[in-house]
């Protein structure tokens, strides 16, 4: 009979299980952030030396108007691609639990096919919907709106919003299914209770369903607010940060300054802030709203 | 058994002397000129295999330099004129001095005393526009004014001869009705075609090209850029480039114009082909009419060629160079729709091409093609297409712009 194996080396052999995702971790992961994290106190032109030049890029960084405005636009962005995604998705959620319609499965895959689509797709299909004589304005000429029609991606007001309309179309599906999954999940007892006391559509939203899907809008948020901060390939299809920098966003500068204007110390400086950005909203948002234990 | 070893040794051995291969890294733009010349290559040099790749413009630019960077970089390479591809890649040594070829295949003699400035570099990459040759092409591109020829007959006006008589038909094409200029300025680059070409009209060309060169030591606000950045902003606030163009791409634009939107169109000669096959007869082309009488106007040769200085055989890689720039396939451009650098022997393919390189001789004939503004320091590009923007969004006044522009030259 073998001697028991002690536990100890039980437990450090279970390590060895996790051996192989940890490589691709440490290789596709962890060596890249350090070394961008590196470079970015470097001057960097992409190839040859890097020459260290301390905390010089993110000085820099604050200092450039073009970079600070640029946050701001992300701020904006947030409110189109995560909270109206997030109140259209609790609208339509609140409203599958009172109303129950025939073919809801085939409803909610068209509502979430945005998802599924390629973001350069995306981004292609909405500049033409936003062209000068696309469908958008021809319907706003259609209906005798002459005036309002115009070149929307063009604009140096509406290009920002309408830019972030597109993020809201993308996002919606996902929030969606998200809290009609989330709804499901709600004891029926709670709704049964609510009737009883007499509660209405918005009483019974606010007390019931709001509450129960705490931990999906959690979810939710953490998700949209990310794509937010990084969203890259549907500025860079639509815009281009243009006209000017109206739509320009910290991602769009760390692709020029890496690729087009050699300063990939720079870049990475700025990856790295944008990186810790992301990090510091995601962890209030998830510190506020957790359940107390 | 050792007999048949001997022979697939010999069998190999043979092979690898005489098969060479040359690998060719070029901009998609490229891609009907080198597949021809890769063929007249391999038929005249038995043995050689031509492996040409192709990235687009964007991918081409955004990796060029870590390609050649590579341990096994392509023999031969497209690079762009400018500190940003070009002056790195002679920094870090990764491309060749091509001035002994040069003599050798008798490229210098071939054009004009200063008119391969563009390619001259110091050898540690520092200064550009004298110096050593790191770069050669055979083709031609010119930023020149298109124009929808029925349209400027139905206005009954003739082709400008100066830069008022142009003015003129601007405000002609308005009162009628037309759109002046079709311009993609959602783009942004479209938009600095548009600028050299109104710079031109009133900057000193040998001062434009000064300070591209060496942006920092020369001055960028002179009275005559002012005037030229007043101009540009006086054919905004006239709406001679409508209300839509910074919602318009490069591409639909084209499309619009060859659909019969527009009078003008100021654009670069790589355009020529497409604007023929759409057009046919009804399209036009002359070089833009200095203010103060003669031409100018954006442009310069093509992307250039460089020998990778990891090539195994960087005498193989000269003579495709030599192939390129060759008298012989002169017309083969031609026919592929580019303009040559060099006086073609055939006739032009089509009406347009004529007066395409009839207006591309008058720029190279009086010295006078200014290049592209964003070539003068990296980080011009992302100013020179956002201040214009700005500029033909009314976001910004002409000396707005001149002034970003100058803080820039400093970078």
């Amino acid at each position: 009979m073998n001697p028991p194996r002690p536990r100890n080396s039980l437990k450090h052999s279970n390590y060895l299980f996790l051996l192989p995702a940890f490589l691709f971790y440490l290789i596709f992961v962890l060596y890249p952030l350090s070394d961008t994290i590196y470079t970015s106190f470097t001057q960097w032109s992409g190839i040859g030396e890097k020459t260290w030049v301390g905390l010089e890029n993110y000085k820099n960084n604050l200092s450039d108007k073009k970079i600070t405005s640029s946050i701001k636009h992300s701020f904006i962005l947030i409110i189109f691609y995560s909270f109206f995604p997030i109140i259209i998705g609790l609208g339509i959620a609140g409203m599958m639990v009172r109303i129950k319609v025939k073919g809801m499965a085939i409803y909610r895959a068209i509502l979430f096919l945005p998802q599924i689509l390629s973001m350069v797709v995306v981004g292609i299909a909405w500049r033409w919907i936003y062209a000068p004589k696309g469908p958008l304005n021809s319907g706003l000429d259609f209906f005798g709106l002459t005036e309002v029609s115009r070149a929307w991606l063009g604009s140096f007001d509406y290009a920002l919003p309408f830019v972030g309309l597109i993020g809201t179309w993308v996002m919606f599906g996902f929030t969606m299914i998200l809290f009609i999954a989330g709804v499901q999940k709600i004891p029926s007892e709670l709704y049964d209770a609510a009737k009883v006391d007499g509660a209405g559509a918005f009483a019974e939203f606010f007390n019931v369903t709001l509450p129960g899907l705490k931990g999906e809008i959690i979810v939710a948020l953490v998700f949209t607010v990310t794509l937010a901060l990084r969203n890259f390939d549907l500025i860079y299809i639509t815009t281009g940060g243009g006209p000017g920098t109206s739509t320009m966003i910290p991602s769009m500068f760390i692709y020029k300054k890496a690729f087009q204007m050699n300063q990939v110390g720079s870049a990475s400086s700025l990856g790295v802030m944008l990186t810790l950005l992301i990090f510091t909203l995601i962890s209030l948002i998830i510190i506020t709203l957790r359940e107390k234990r | 058994m050792k007999k048949l070893l001997l022979i697939l040794f010999s069998l190999m051995f043979s092979i690898s002397a005489s098969a060479e291969t040359l690998r060719i890294l070029a901009e998609a733009g490229d891609e009907a000129t080198l597949t021809r010349a890769a063929a007249q290559f391999e038929e005249a040099n038995p043995g050689v295999t031509v492996e040409a790749s192709y990235l687009g413009w964007d991918d081409f630019m955004a990796t060029i330099k870590l390609k050649l960077s590579d341990n096994n970089p392509p023999d031969l390479a497209h690079g762009n004129q400018g500190f940003t591809v070009d002056g790195t890649l002679i920094q870090n040594g990764l491309v060749i001095p091509l001035d002994a070829y040069a003599d050798k295949y008798g490229w210098k003699k071939s054009f004009a005393d200063g008119s391969l400035a563009e390619f001259s570099w110091s050898e540690d990459g520092s200064t550009w526009g004298s110096g050593t040759l790191y770069g050669i092409s055979p083709v031609a591109e010119d930023v020149i004014v298109y124009y929808n020829k029925s349209k400027l007959d139905a206005l009954g006006l003739s082709v400008p001869k100066n830069f008022a008589e142009f003015e003129k038909a601007l405000a002609a094409s308005k009162n009628a009705g037309e759109l002046p200029i079709m311009l993609g300025g959602a783009d942004g680059w479209p938009i600095i075609h548009v600028w050299g070409l109104i710079e031109g009209a009133f900057v000193d060309p040998e001062q434009t090209r000064s300070w591209i060169f060496d942006a920092k030591g020369n001055e960028y606000a002179t009275s005559s850029r002012r005037q030229a950045a007043d101009k540009l902003e006086e054919m905004v606030k006239a709406g001679y480039f409508g209300n839509d163009s910074l919602g318009i791409g490069y591409d639909d634009a084209n499309a619009m114009f060859i659909d019969g939107e527009g009078v003008f169109n100021l654009t670069g000669t790589w355009m020529t082909a497409q604007l023929n096959e759409g057009m046919g007869d009804n399209v036009g082309a002359f070089a833009m009419p200095r203010s103060t009488g003669g031409v100018a106007g954006g442009g310069s040769f093509a992307l250039p060629w460089h020998i990778s200085s990891k090539s195994a055989n960087p005498d193989l890689a000269a003579k495709f160079i030599a192939h390129l720039m060759s008298t012989d396939f002169v017309d083969d451009l031609m026919e592929v729709g580019r303009v040559p650098a060099q006086a073609p022997t055939i006739d032009p393919t089509s009406n347009l091409q004529a007066e395409v390189i009839a207006a591309s001789n008058k720029l190279v004939g009086s010295n006078a093609k200014t290049f592209y503004t964003d070539w003068a320091t990296p980080g011009m590009y992302d100013t020179v297409t956002q201040e214009l923007q700005k500029l033909l969004g009314g976001a910004a006044t002409a000396s707005e712009f001149i002034d970003a522009m100058a803080a820039e030259s400093k970078n």
